[in-house]
């Protein structure tokens, strides 16, 4: 892992086209999840994962390797949504939601089950996602970076600039939230 | 059964998920879990709820990757143009600066003789000298704040603005 966040800081550093298109590629999916689950906004969350990738090309010297290159990468994505909602004088990250054009999120299965199973699969995870938009976004994001990215606490708290035990603390509140989410969505 | 060991299981539930728990926590959840339903109950929610959450997927749009390569190696261009101009700009800061040390002794002895046919004071001699030589640093940071300007004006169009 070290090796390969070495060499990745040495093609940033260089401002290394292949590589740039490569890690696109590599990180479009997670990039684009966490932005949809910060956001709640696909348009947004387009236009902040191309902005993250130009962010990458002009601050890359700055990525020493030292970390993993996704935790760097959540940091410029979140700052970037931040310094945004700062010029729009929102007061959380809730604020990014429009409940008039949140709409639930496209459900792509990978498997390719039957057609009842596909029906099956994308109302619960239809449900997934339209429990998470009712947990406060301060909890989503850590849900998200933490289960689904499955980062490290103390790589979060790099990303989020927050201390190791506020990470603890939103982590089991967010727990909490999920599940009474869920089970709220499905009773 | 007692409400702390209760309350104590579902804090290992949540710590076991979050932190991680040691040999002996988990003994102990394990032992409590098989002997109460309610417990063992909030543990698979909490499974399922996690289960849920990691296997959401999200559909990213086709083209989103190429549109960003295409953008990030345009503005790696503009980069690239830029630099030399740059590059040229300290340059001629760094030549203006070690002629500036080699000619010090020239400049102010015209500097003494304008004071001398004009009489000016020492002192105000003495502050022009000084900011003959802010010269080359002030053309450096007017020009790069103008590219700075111009840089934050051509990024607004970029900024997302829904």
């Amino acid at each position: 892992m070290r090796d390969e966040s070495k060499s990745i800081a040495r093609g940033l550093q260089q401002r290394d086209p292949d590589l740039l298109d490569r890690l696109i590629e590599q990180y479009q999916y997670r990039l684009f999840r966490y932005l949809m689950y910060i956001t709640a906004d696909k348009a947004r969350a387009e236009d902040f994962f191309q902005e993250t990738w130009i962010r990458v090309l002009e601050r890359g010297h700055q990525y020493d390797g030292k970390s993993k290159f996704e935790a760097w990468l959540f940091a410029i994505a979140r700052h970037l949504v931040i310094d945004w909602q700062r010029t729009k004088k929102a007061q959380s990250l809730d604020a990014l939601i429009d409940p008039e054009q949140q709409k639930p999120l496209q459900i792509k299965d990978e498997i390719e089950p039957s057609p009842f199973d596909q029906v099956l699969t994308q109302e619960r995870e239809e449900d997934v996602q339209s429990s998470l938009q009712k947990i406060p976004a301060i909890y989503r994001e850590v849900l998200v970076l933490r289960f689904q990215e499955e980062l490290q606490i103390e790589e979060m708290a790099g990303v989020l600039s927050i201390p190791v035990s506020t990470v603890k603390s939103r982590l089991y509140r967010g727990l909490d939230a999920l599940r009474g989410a869920l089970q709220g969505g499905a009773a | 059964m007692s409400e702390n060991l209760h309350t104590r299981a579902l804090q290992l539930v949540a710590k076991a998920r979050v932190e991680g728990l040691a040999d002996s926590e988990r003994d102990w959840l394990n032992t409590h879990l098989q002997d109460c339903e309610f417990c063992n109950e909030h543990a698979l929610q909490t499974a399922r709820a996690l289960r849920a959450l990691r296997t959401a997927a999200i559909s990213v749009p086709t083209d989103l990757a190429s549109r960003t390569q295409f953008r990030v190696r345009l503005r790696a261009m503009e980069l690239r143009e830029s630099e030399p101009k740059r590059r040229m700009l300290w340059l001629a800061c760094a030549a203006s600066w070690i002629f500036g040390i080699a000619s010090a002794p020239y400049v102010w002895r015209v500097f003494e003789w304008f004071g001398h046919v004009t009489g000016a004071p020492k002192l105000v001699l003495e502050i022009g000298f000084a900011l003959w030589w802010t010269i080359p640093a002030l053309f450096a940071v007017i020009v790069l704040l103008l590219e700075g300007v111009q840089n934050s004006e051509e990024r607004d169009w970029m900024r997302p603005e829904r």
